[in-house]
């Protein structure tokens, strides 16, 4: 075993021979959206998404299905399912099996198993003084999510949402392969804040982030300062709030959307400095806008992130 | 409005979020009060509804007794009926419509008639939504605002989405119906004057 329960990371890593490790994770959840298609394609994505992150490459998957069947009609279930494979057929991903129970409340996600070199791992806990940051998608889909339960999110806006919790990391994780990145994890429920907080940790470093580089999705400020704010955004800053020390000047909405929890959220990707704007201008090129370099490591305070 | 008794109260313990601020959001937009009260028992439920009812122009105050969290949230000046609006991105003063009622009944001819009409145009009003703004009654246009009034429910209805009302006060008097009043704001000819300067249309009855 290379990579276990240890040492929280993305997935767990087993190594087979000197070439060949086994990489698998699991992930599911109740539905975020309304359209049951719509919902398969974010679950698989964010279950594939772990893979990703540990530089792996993605191969077989298992579905975990949790359905009121008395109470829903089946074809709801049919298109989850549908949305799941189609989102594994554009990662290359066969569906070798799954499992399924009847509940009163529908969950779905997916066990996904991928093979990875064993001395390419990218773990979240090898950053370097003076790395840089890149964060590959705009934060906000929980305060979004939030305001679609409430029923005030635009259809547009809903949509935009949809598409971006849906779209993989697939491109991101090819893209950095070619770099020399030191660590990456993917930015999920414990928010942005929250998951660079295990990075630093984990690695002894400390970080600089300046918010005006965040990419954030427009209606999320909005959103949150209608006080659309999940309780889990409040849960992740109570829990690393001794590690993160904000200037005085960002605001409250600002400091809720940094640890708002995300759903299929995008890479967080460190890296040397000297290669940061190739990466980036990579990223932008390939069709994610949004991409942006955040902050950087440093040493000076050991386990804290100055958010500027 | 007479503000003052309008508090509305809601106990939202035990509710994740975004349940409380939902239910704000549904008395708010249902009642249209002076004056809220929320009780939360956490921490992400009262920031997120002292934030929402600040996004509505609420004056907040908070008060801890034990686990329980109370918010009051107080309507600050000139906001009544105007959030709607606000939160829908529609300009409400592109165009404000008075409607100026001198009567309690519509035309001339035969009365029984001009009542029947004058009730059924104020029960129709609202169909001119956000538009209407004012309504002013003189004259016996102050007996449609009066207690046992065939109108009132509608004039109350129309005062609850946020149209203001002026009722005459001088009218009131000579009428002997001062005391009688259900809706709306007793008025001066000033009032009614400067009303009918601000309208972008008036309505005459």
């Amino acid at each position: 075993m290379i990579v276990g329960l240890d040492r929280a990371d993305d997935a767990g890593v087993y190594k087979i021979t000197d070439d060949i490790a086994l990489i698998q994770t699991v992930d599911f959840f109740t539905p975020i959206v309304d359209d049951p298609y719509w919902f398969g394609q974010i679950a698989a994505a964010n279950a594939l998404s772990d893979v990703y992150a540990m530089g792996g490459v993605p191969k077989t998957a298992m579905n975990l299905v949790a359905f009121p069947i008395k109470t829903m009609p089946v074809s709801v279930l049919r298109e989850i399912i549908r949305g799941g494979i189609d989102k594994l057929k554009e990662a290359g991903v066969v569906l070798i099996g799954g499992h399924s129970i009847e509940d009163n409340e529908l969950k779905y996600g997916l066990s996904i198993t991928g093979l990875i070199h064993p001395d390419r791992i990218l773990t979240k806990h090898n950053m370097k003084p003076g790395d840089k940051l890149i964060l590959t998608k705009p934060l906000g889909t929980g305060i979004i999510n939030t305001a679609i339960k409430g029923g005030l999110a635009p259809d547009d806006v809903i949509e935009k949402v949809t598409r971006q919790m849906a779209m993989l990391n697939k491109n991101a994780a090819e893209i950095m392969s070619a770099f020399p990145v030191h660590a990456c994890t993917d930015i999920t429920g414990f928010g942005f804040l929250g998951h660079l907080a295990e990075m630093i940790w984990g690695s002894n470093m400390g970080a600089v982030i300046q918010r005006e580089d965040i990419p954030v999705i427009p209606e999320a400020i909005e959103f949150a300062s209608m006080g659309f704010v999940p309780g889990g955004a409040y849960k992740n800053r109570e829990f690393r709030e001794s590690m993160v020390q904000f200037s005085e000047e960002i605001d409250p909405v600002t400091r809720d959307i940094l640890f708002d929890p995300q759903t299929s959220g995008g890479l967080l990707i460190a890296l040397p400095p000297s290669h940061a704007d190739e990466l980036l201008s990579r990223l932008r090129q390939n069709s994610m806008d949004t991409a942006a370099i955040v902050g950087y490591i440093n040493t000076g305070k050991k386990g804290m992130i100055h958010v500027k | 409005m007479d503000g003052d008794n309008q508090m509305k109260t809601i106990d939202a313990r035990g509710l994740a979020c975004p349940t409380p601020v939902l239910q704000t959001k549904a008395m708010i937009d249902k009642e249209d009060p002076e004056m809220i009260q929320i009780t939360v028992d956490n921490e992400a439920a009262r920031q997120n509804v002292v934030r929402f009812l600040e996004f509505r122009k609420f004056q907040t105050t908070v008060t801890t007794e034990g686990n329980d969290i109370k918010i009051v949230g107080k309507r600050g000046p000139g906001t009544a009926g105007q959030q709607e609006a606000d939160m829908a991105g529609t300009d409400r003063n592109s165009s404000q419509i008075l409607v100026m009622i001198s009567s309690d009944r519509m035309g001339h001819g035969d009365d029984d008639l001009g009542q029947k009409l004058m009730k059924s145009f104020i029960s129709t009003l609202k169909e001119m939504g956000n538009e209407l703004w004012r309504i002013v009654c003189v004259n016996s246009g102050v007996k449609l605002a009066i207690e046992g009034a065939e109108s009132l429910p509608h004039l109350k209805e129309l005062e609850e989405k946020g149209v203001s009302i002026l009722v005459c006060g001088t009218c009131l008097t000579h009428f002997n119906l001062l005391e009688k009043k259900q809706v709306g704001e007793t008025t001066n000819m000033l009032d009614i004057i400067t009303s009918l300067q601000v309208a972008d249309h008036v309505i005459n009855l």
